[in-house]
């Protein structure tokens, strides 16, 4: 049988159908000299030779910083007015298969006792087309946390790559969907796929066993935390990229008279993120704030939301700025 | 060097001199450096010293980090330009130089990232500041690790940030403005070029200061000008072009740029460089009835 085919060169192709339906196409692209997820227009934008883009695509569908109502006020009355949820027809092209595994919890929080539909509309207007992987270095361990570049979960549409086309694989509803409305970009051929990047598993750790050590509160004061943690400098880079991070804040901004309520994005690792107007700090330490990260990951991820808290992808380990590895704390929690 | 290094470290912490060794260590695969806290004299050894040694660890010496400073007396493991920070912290009365024994490394240069590092250390993975490094041999120390340098790099690379400063320099107003506003617009509002900066220990910075709010924390270009331009103002005359800040930014906006600039006004106008003299305070924070502008007489 033959397969389901995209021409490399067919590329700009896919883009031009897409944006002429009037969608926005997101991919890797080359910007201050590094690769990130971008909107671009033509098929030269896209960056080909890359591990991961360094942030997630979830900022395209929960932005930094998003307006979610807007407010006038006078003297005795306050008028609070809904905007419209900005949810264009979106396809990520070129996810890796471990951060298109991220949206199952982030679906599940944004649906947990409240459904945000700034979240979820946009979710659904959305197609991720997953590039497995060729390359990788040595901060990704997608395999450490059971999923691999041969995993579909979360993943619309599974792309391998070969010489000058990939075989594609529509895996969803959705991707089905997306591969007929563009049909005329695909064809029907065969292609012999390169050889997919397998990051080694470490051979230290267990997550069920760190989940299940998280789950035992006795942890909250080991020492252990003090001795891998405190050198973090509570930068925030790491949630920032993270494709599971999804912790906000909302703030009113404007003029005594009128203004915008904004949704913006929120770090665990600030020090003020659970400061309270008393002045307390149940998180003083930023040991502490690191635990929560961790456990956020490890333990209420999975527990609260039987979802992945994370996804392996080594985002977190590549950006900070003091090489803190989360691996090395997940092997601490196997032993 | 790293035999050496070593050594003192657990003299140091056996003879109970100081309690805490602020150094570089390897992370588990040994591909690159990170901070560790050496408490154990038996842990000394795992102490190293490489081009990788990037970060500038006199953040760990400021009073955001209650828990290094719990653990007791540190020796800090600096280089050159780390000590100019530390200098820095002194002449801004943070701490005294007795509190903290300096352990210098004498160093032909460090890699600008960690991920360049390729097995080599060349002018072309170097930061600007090792270009033209006046402090290869630390000026300020208790303690001297390696033999004296002349060190000066051959082929130092054109387009670093000397270069970039002439260029921008050069174009008309609404370009420079254009070239900012392109570059904050991608700002995330991560905190993480203050948070990695020593010098920059405020506990209360003046983003976290909502009643009012002075900089607005939306990650929108006007939110994002007011904090990036904030934070260079709050460390004009201050600020020793360590780098982290750049190193640290995870959308790579060119903060060197910035830095280096105001080096450039702060020197032309004061004829000052800070971090070299922990006696000599900064001029932004000193009265001198020879002070050029009259406005303040
Ligand atoms: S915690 Fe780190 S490795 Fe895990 S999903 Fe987030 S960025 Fe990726
Ligand atoms: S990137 Fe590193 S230093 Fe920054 S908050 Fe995360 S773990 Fe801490
Ligand atoms: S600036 Fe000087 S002391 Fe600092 S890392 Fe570069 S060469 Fe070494
Ligand atoms: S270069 Fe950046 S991190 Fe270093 S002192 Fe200046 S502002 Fe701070
Ligand atoms: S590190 Fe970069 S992105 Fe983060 S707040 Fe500073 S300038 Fe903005």
């Amino acid at each position: 049988m033959a397969d389901k085919i995209l021409k490399k060169a067919g590329l700009g192709a896919l883009i031009e159908s897409v944006t002429g339906k009037g969608g926005r196409f997101v991919a890797p692209t080359t910007d201050s000299r590094q690769v990130v997820f971008k909107k671009v227009k033509s098929a030269e934008e896209v960056a080909t030779d890359y591990i991961l883009a360094r942030n997630s695509f979830k900022e395209f569908l929960f932005p930094q910083t998003e307006v979610v109502a807007e407010f006038t006020m006078s003297k005795d009355s306050v008028d609070m007015k809904g905007v419209e949820v900005y949810a264009p027809q979106t396809v990520v092209f070129g996810a890796r298969p471990c951060e298109a595994a991220s949206l199952a919890g982030m679906r599940a929080l944004f649906t947990w006792d409240f459904i945000d539909e700034f979240y979820t509309k946009r979710e659904e207007n959305t197609v991720v087309v997953t590039v497995a992987c060729t390359k990788g270095d040595d901060a990704c361990f997608c395999t450490t946390v059971n999923l691999s570049p041969e995993s579909t979960e979360g993943t619309d549409v599974y792309l391998r790559e070969a010489a000058d086309s990939y075989i594609v694989q529509a895996v969803t509803e959705k991707g089905k969907k997306f591969v007929e409305t563009h049909a005329a970009v695909f064809s029907e051929g065969n292609a012999k796929a390169e050889p997919l990047f397998m990051p080694e598993k470490i051979a230290n750790i267990d997550i069920a066993k760190v989940s299940a050590r998280l789950k035992d509160k006795t942890h909250y004061d080991d020492k252990v935390w003090a001795r891998l943690t405190s050198k973090c400098i509570g930068c925030g880079a790491c949630t920032f990229v993270c494709p599971t991070c999804r912790c906000f804040d909302i703030v009113d901004e404007g003029t005594a008279f009128e203004g915008e309520r904004r949704k913006n994005w929120d770090s665990c690792q600030y020090d003020t993120f659970t400061l309270h107007a008393s002045g307390h700090n149940p998180r003083e330490h930023q040991h502490q704030r690191w635990r929560n990260r961790f456990m956020c990951k490890f333990h209420f991820y999975p527990e609260k939301f039987s979802s992945k808290g994370c996804v392996g992808c080594g985002r977190c380990i590549r950006v900070c700025p003091v090489r803190l590895d989360i691996t090395e704390v997940m092997e601490e929690f196997s032993k | 060097m790293e035999k050496i290094l070593r050594q003192k470290a657990k003299e140091l912490l056996e003879s109970g001199a100081v309690n805490v060794v602020i150094g570089y260590g390897w992370n588990r695969s040994k591909t690159r450096t990170t901070p560790v806290f050496i408490t154990d004299p038996a842990q000394a050894d795992t102490l190293v010293w490489n081009p990788l040694c990037v970060n500038n660890l006199s953040l760990y010496l400021t009073r955001k980090f209650k828990e290094i400073k719990a653990l007791g007396k540190p020796a800090i493991v600096a280089k050159g330009c780390d000590i100019r920070n530390i200098v820095v912290l002194i002449t801004e009365g943070q701490f005294k130089r007795e509190d903290v024994f300096i352990i210098g490394m004498t160093c032909n240069g460090v890699v600008y990232k960690q991920e360049l590092w390729k097995g080599e250390l060349t002018a072309n993975i170097m930061p600007t500041k090792c270009h033209n490094c006046d402090v290869r041999n630390p000026h300020m120390t208790d303690f001297v690790v390696g033999e004296k340098t002349n060190f000066t790099p051959p082929e130092v690379p054109t387009g670093m940030v000397f270069d970039k400063i002439k260029e921008l320099d050069s174009k008309p107003q609404s370009e420079r403005w254009d070239f900012w506003i392109k570059e904050f617009s991608k700002c995330v509002k991560c905190y993480a070029c203050r948070q990695v900066c020593s010098l920059c220990y405020c506990e209360r910075c003046i983003t976290e200061k909502n009643m009012p709010q002075w900089i607005e924390t939306s990650a929108h270009p006007r939110g994002n000008l007011s904090w990036n331009l904030t934070r260079a103002m709050h460390l004009v005359g201050r600020c020793t072009f360590c780098g982290e800040c750049e190193r640290a930014c995870p959308v790579n906006i060119p903060l060197n740029l910035i830095n280096q600039k105001m080096i450039g006004v702060v020197k032309e106008s004061f004829d000052f460089k800070s971090g070299y003299d922990e006696k000599t305070h900064p001029p932004m924070i000193v009265f001198s009835p020879d002070d050029k502008e009259n406005f303040i007489k």
